[in-house]
């Protein structure tokens, strides 16, 4: 089992949840297809170019931090689709069949990256519709379908105001869902993975709404003009997504590669780094951490053995736990300011810096270091013992991890270990 | 509406300048060019106080000027105006592009004035090839959110149109900004991260860096693209970085080293390679990491690669490092003069070394200099390491013979 890697693609037995919202989705998609059927389509003009745009934004989706696939222009196109009124829309797309163009464009756009090769996830891109329902429905209920722009402020209002409306809800669906799943899968306590996920809707998501909001402005004004119009500084934002995106991943393999120096230079077993960072994160998500704090834990797991670098011989198969206390500490304050030297990595290095003190003299009577320290501490200890090569049984490590409580390790972070490893984390 | 133009939101300078051209877009279909240039003159006179009185000048005389030229266009090319932008939506496209590509046009040629004027760095050339081209297709798409903003003005919405204006331009922005800061965590990253594998020798301390430094003189003069002038310095910076997998014990030994130390220090570039080969970095950063020590002769390792055969950046890094390890201490022998280093360079030329490279880096240091550190003395009652730069020069040509310390 991996926890830390996200699923691609159709794999029904990891989805969990998944199913669920796949279902959800695909019953949506189902029923809001028969009654579009029916009903004929209103405005094929517009059903077309927003389909399009929906379905070219599904195959540029790309990722920002590590977290999932976004699609910022499908989201904002399928939004703005929602969102029509008049003049220019003579007659408003109904509930079902801003539905049904959402489920057909999104299906279309997923082909071409299953046919690449590309991650797509189905899960992700039903979500992305059940949101877009939310809006939907949302702004309908506010707005009466002969509601128009006609220049006036009183009108003009109240239209942006269901526009904020639906575009909250989207998002606050979003969320809650998302939150649910991070709990799921990460086993994230609910109100932190839910807390998580509004912060990233008020910055991503927040751009994502002005701009669906922007585009149905505009399209009900001008018509055809305005997606061409929108979509253009659109796409060079999206552009300075991926380009921050890609010099993000950039720098996170560059730390990774820094860490592995230690195993080059045979201060600690191969994967040890990957191994002590992979329980840190677990530990960390089962805290309930926030993205930031994560991001420093896992950092200071995979770098917490720099600064033994700088002592003369490797110890035989990296086990540090063998060496004095003081050894250890000073290899961590070495690695503290060799991190900290970077000026950009502050955190991470005052985390390293505590990362060998035991929990009495250390965390216990000093409530500024932080607990990832504690964290760090333990998955170093663990590691140790049932890592490659050494090979105890979880069982018994946790044994000997539970003699050091309140001593050597944080009750807090034992306990957490304890969950962790009864859901059946294993290296 | 004028008058609620007029009152610019009160945001940091860097959105000012980007939101500006969009609100004079704006404002050439909303009230006329006239306004348009009047916005921008009041603009001129609230400049932060702290710019010199000739610089606030030059900025607001500037984005007058800017105003006025696309405002001409905008006027001669037809621009609809107020209402008859709902109506003749492509006329209103077509001519505010033309009016911000006029806009762009007299803003570059006044900046390379400027810095014509000037005589200093950059080059008005420079400038137009890394500043202004790179720059303005997505300064002409972004204009066609002024247009935007008309529209949603017109719509009743007044000025709750700029908040709808202003979060995609600010969300560009923010992504740019971090994309900035990532490059720059990762530069100081690798920075911080090869001063500790140098910790273990006194005398190599600031090589890397120096070398990074080095290429990046040399790279310029070749006239790289950015992101391979980017790759070339990092690859100077991480060329010694599978030192890290030598022992200790070789590196700090003292006097000659047998065969198979010899190997273990032979194997450097193979394990740089394998520690930064997870980053995605150009592929040439790795190839020319994992050959900076072979010679133009085919004398070198790992591969014994020869002439064109070796990766142009290696051939670059070769030179380079060669160069820094001369011209620096060790603890058997001083440094080298510059001048007397690039004369052992141009005895090389063709045997440890790219003829041609070494005629660029020559002519480049002989025009910009290269500054040498305050190092320690070399201590002579001690028989230390030989840094394995060192090692490479002596056991090829003849003519650095006593590089090697056999004096």
């Amino acid at each position: 089992m991996n926890p830390g890697q996200p699923i691609e693609g159709l794999d029904l037995r990891r989805m969990g949840s998944g199913v669920v919202i796949l279902v959800v989705g695909g019953i949506l998609a189902a029923v809001a297809l028969v009654a579009t059927l029916r009903h004929g389509v209103t405005e094929w003009s517009y059903a077309l170019v927003f389909g399009a745009l929906i379905a070219i934004g599904e195959t540029v989706q790309f990722r920002v931090d590590r977290s999932r696939n976004r699609a910022p222009i499908a989201t904002s196109a399928a939004l703005g689709y929602a969102m029509l009124r008049g003049p220019s829309v003579g007659m408003p797309p109904e509930l079902a069949q801003v539905i049904a163009v959402t489920a057909v464009a999104t299906a279309a756009g997923i082909v071409p990256r299953a046919i690449a090769g590309l991650r797509w996830d189905i899960v992700v891109s039903c979500r992305r519709g059940i949101s877009v329902a939310c809006a939907a429905a949302v702004f309908e209920a506010l707005t009466r379908r002969d509601l128009a722009w006609n220049g006036e402020w009183v009108e003009a209002l109240w239209i942006a105001g269901a526009m904020m409306a639906g575009v909250l809800s989207a998002g606050l669906s979003d969320a809650v869902i998302g939150a649910g799943q991070a709990t799921e899968r990460y086993n994230r306590p609910f109100p932190a993975a839910l807390r998580d996920e509004l912060v990233v809707m008020t910055r991503i998501g927040m751009a994502m709404g002005i701009t669906a909001i922007l585009l149905a402005t505009g399209t009900s004004l001008i018509g055809h003009w305005a997606p061409p119009v929108v979509i253009v500084p659109l796409l060079l934002t999206q552009f300075a997504f991926r380009r921050f995106a890609s010099a993000q991943r950039t720098y996170r393999a560059t730390v990774r590669s820094m860490a592995r120096s230690t195993e080059i230079a045979g201060f600690s077993s191969p994967g040890q780094n990957a191994r002590t960072a992979q329980l840190a994160v677990a530990i960390g998500n089962d805290l309930g951490l926030t993205p930031a704090r994560m991001e420093a834990l896992e950092y200071a797991a995979l770098l917490s053995g720099v600064g033994q670098l700088a002592l003369a011989d490797p110890s035989p198969g990296g086990a540090s736990l063998l060496r004095t206390r003081e050894e250890r500490q000073r290899a961590a304050e070495i690695g503290a300011s060799v991190i900290e030297r970077s000026g950009v990595l502050d955190h991470v290095a005052e985390i390293v810096r505590h990362s060998n003190d035991p929990y009495r003299m250390g965390r216990a009577n000093n409530p500024g270091i932080p607990v990832e320290s504690g964290i760090v501490n333990v998955a170093l200890a663990y590691e140790q013992l049932v890592g490659e090569g050494t090979g105890q049984s979880p069982d018994k490590a946790m044994e000997s991890i539970g003699l050091g409580i309140g001593a050597e390790y944080d009750p807090v972070v034992v306990e957490s270990l304890r969950r962790v490893i009864g859901r059946g984390f294993r290296f | 509406m004028l008058a609620g133009s007029v009152m610019r939101p009160r945001v940091g300078q860097v959105y000012r300048t980007s939101l500006d051209y969009v609100l004079v877009i704006a404002l050439y279909l909303l009230s006329g060019v006239g306004s348009a240039i009047l916005v921008c003159a009041v603009g001129a006179l609230s400049q932060d106080r702290r710019h010199p009185l000739v610089k606030k000048i030059f900025n607001g005389a500037q984005s007058v000027l800017c105003a006025a030229a696309g405002g001409l266009v905008f006027h001669y090319t037809g621009g609809p105006r107020a209402g008859e932008v709902l109506s003749e939506p492509w006329d209103a496209i077509w001519t505010t592009t033309a009016a911000n590509a006029t806009w762009l046009v007299v803003n570059a040629v006044l900046l390379c004035l400027v810095l014509f004027l000037e005589g200093g760095q950059p080059s008005p050339t420079t400038f137009i090839r890394k500043v202004a081209l790179p720059t303005s297709p997505s300064l002409l798409g972004y204009g066609l959110l002024g247009m935007l903003l008309a529209v949603a003005w017109l719509s009743g919405l007044g000025f709750l149109s700029i908040l709808l204006i202003f979060v995609p331009l600010y969300v560009s922005r923010w992504a740019l900004s971090q994309y900035e800061a990532e490059r720059r965590a990762q530069a100081a990253t690798m920075r911080a991260f090869i001063q500790v594998i140098e910790t273990k020798d006194l005398y190599t301390r600031g090589h890397s860096e120096r070398v990074s430094e080095g290429v990046g003189l040399l790279g310029r003069h070749l006239g790289l693209s950015d992101d391979r002038q980017t790759a070339l310095e990092h690859a100077g910076l991480l060329h010694d970085v599978g030192k890290v997998g030598v022992p200790t014990s070789i590196i700090q030994k003292p006097g000659r080293l047998d065969d198979s130390e010899m190997d273990a220090i032979r194997l450097h570039p193979a394990r740089g390679v394998e520690l930064i080969g997870n980053i995605p970095f150009l592929e040439e950063v790795k190839s020319a990491v994992l050959h900076h020590h072979e010679k133009y002769d085919g004398t070198g390792y790992p591969a014994g690669l020869g002439g064109e055969n070796i990766p142009y950046f290696a051939r670059i890094i070769g030179i380079v490092d060669a160069f820094d390890s001369l011209t620096s201490t060790r603890s058997y022998r001083p440094a080298r003069g510059v001048e007397e280093t690039l004369d052992i360079l141009l005895q090389d030329r063709n045997t440890h070394f790219d003829p041609l490279l070494v005629d660029a880096f020559v002519e480049v240091i002989r025009r910009h200099g290269w500054k040498t550190l305050d190092q320690p003395a070399p201590d002579g009652s001690k028989v230390v390491a030989i840094d394995h730069d060192d090692l490479s020069l002596g056991s090829g040509g003849g003519a650095t013979g006593n590089a090697a310390g056999v004096e």
